[in-house]
């Protein structure tokens, strides 16, 4: 008779420490959300933020390593300054959960990036191909720079609060509530600029470059595609 | 457009310094001729390669004995190391000179043998015509800033350059893909501007790009490979 748990154990041990990276792993910050940032750097793979409960003070982090040989180091100075850094090659997806008003900074060299519901500062950046995509987003200053992806932003606008979304080959959407106090400033070589019904004050208008006010212009809003169009959005 | 006139326009056109009708000439007889397609493949290849050379600095040694022997030659006291040198004409004495290079001076010797040969070509049949030198005088009185942007590109291309053998290989053809789409929709940009140089939108589009360039380094530089 053959010994089940002699013969399955080491098998299943073995198929665990193969299967163990896929799995995903992560590790846990304690912050403070006002004093506090995260920084997280990518080579190819899918970052996601979300946020977390409203006074929560924890960052989780969970990465999974879908090929390759490729590094995750984590770093942080006095739960202050969070810092992600993927080396090696490889592809890598990260799962974030963060408290609402954190500072956000993603690079990734290719892949997407989605980042959902923050009110604190965020920066977002593709060096080659893949989308960038906030929603419900709360935050005072967003800048978004993708290569040959789309930019998409949906949010709410606060007073003073910066906007900068950009694409070179890509479009850039922005979804935006329909009483929006904002100034925009849009410009495209190789595509078009659509104001999505918005009752704009232009100061400049061509079929290349749009400046204009919607209410008493408290907001900027700077959206850029070299060859892709710009869409502006009204949400009722 | 005739074969000679292409080649004459094309580096011109590589580097967007000619008007969009000059640049739908080009294009329009490119697509016809095999023998200009190559000729600016073989162009744009050389191009590349210029942009990948690494930046040297002479050494204080080689600026003293540059300025020593020019010294020398004004006060004509000029000599030529050459045993067998000695009174006769300067082709004489050029002849009898010893001369020896490094590998970069050779390499920027070579950069400028074939500048000068692309540039000797281009002003065939043009007496009188400056061409290329005048247009970049013209592209920097457009843009004022623009050397300073591409100066600042350079600068850290040059570092950039240095490790690039190491990449991933698919990391480096996205890369230079990326750069090349950047620099096609530069050199759309710059003939539009040629066009109309006091355009700010298209002026502004042209800092845009250099910027994009700049940004695009400065990501490498991040994500350390």
């Amino acid at each position: 008779m053959v010994n089940l748990d002699k013969t399955l154990l080491p098998a299943f041990l073995l198929a665990l420490l193969i299967c163990a990276p896929a799995l995903g792993q992560g590790r846990d910050f304690r912050v403070k959300p006002k004093e506090s940032s995260l920084e997280v750097i990518n080579q190819v793979g899918t970052i996601r933020v979300t946020a977390g409960a409203p006074g929560s003070k924890k960052v989780q982090i969970n990465h999974k390593k879908v090929s390759g040989d490729a590094k995750i180091d984590y770093s942080s100075e006095d739960d202050k300054k969070i810092k992600v850094e993927v080396t090696g090659k490889g592809t890598v997806d990260f799962e974030i959960v963060v408290p609402p008003s954190l500072d956000v900074d993603l690079l990734s060299y290719k892949g997407a990036i989605f980042v959902s519901d923050l009110t604190g500062d965020i920066k977002a950046r593709i060096t080659t191909s893949g989308n960038i995509t906030f929603t419900g987003m709360r935050s005072k200053k967003v800048e978004a720079h993708g290569s040959t992806g789309n930019v998409s932003f949906t949010g709410e606008l606060q007073d003073e609060g910066r906007y900068t979304l950009k694409s070179f080959s890509g479009r850039i959407d922005a979804t935006l509530p329909a009483d929006s106090d904002f100034r925009l400033s849009a410009s495209t070589f190789g595509g078009v600029i659509d104001l999505g019904g918005f009752a704009m004050k232009f100061e400049r208008q061509t079929n290349q470059l749009v400046e204009a006010s919607s209410g008493k212009g408290r907001a900027s809003v700077k959206l850029w595609s070299q060859e892709g169009s710009i869409h502006l959005h009204r949400k009722p | 457009m005739e074969c000679r006139a292409t080649a004459r326009s094309l580096s011109d056109y590589l580097d967007g310094w000619i008007s969009a009708d000059e640049a739908r000439s080009v294009e329009a007889h490119l697509t016809g001729c095999p023998a200009c397609r190559s000729l600016k493949m073989e162009l744009t290849e050389l191009k590349n390669a210029a942009r990948e050379l690494p930046l040297h600095t002479p050494s204080k040694a080689m600026w003293a004995r540059i300025i020593n022997e020019i010294e020398a030659d004004r006060s004509g006291q000029w000599q030529p190391v050459g045993e067998d040198a000695g009174e006769g004409t300067w082709w004489e004495k050029f002849k009898s000179r010893r001369f020896s290079f490094s590998l970069p001076q050779l390499a920027g010797a070579g950069a400028l043998a074939v500048a000068v040969a692309v540039f000797g070509y281009s002003s065939l049949d043009s007496p009188g015509q400056t061409g290329r030198l005048n247009l970049a005088g013209a592209r920097t009185a457009v843009l004022p800033d623009e050397d300073q942007l591409i100066r600042e590109f350079d600068r850290r291309m040059a570092a950039i350059n240095a490790r690039k053998a190491s990449w991933d290989p698919q990391m480096r053809a996205d890369f230079e893909s990326q750069m090349n789409r950047i620099d096609q929709s530069l050199s759309k940009c710059r003939q539009m501007l040629n066009e109309k140089p006091d355009d700010k939108v298209h002026q502004e589009m042209v800092r845009s790009l250099h910027k994009e360039k700049i940004q695009l380094v400065n990501d490498v530089e991040r994500l350390k490979w």
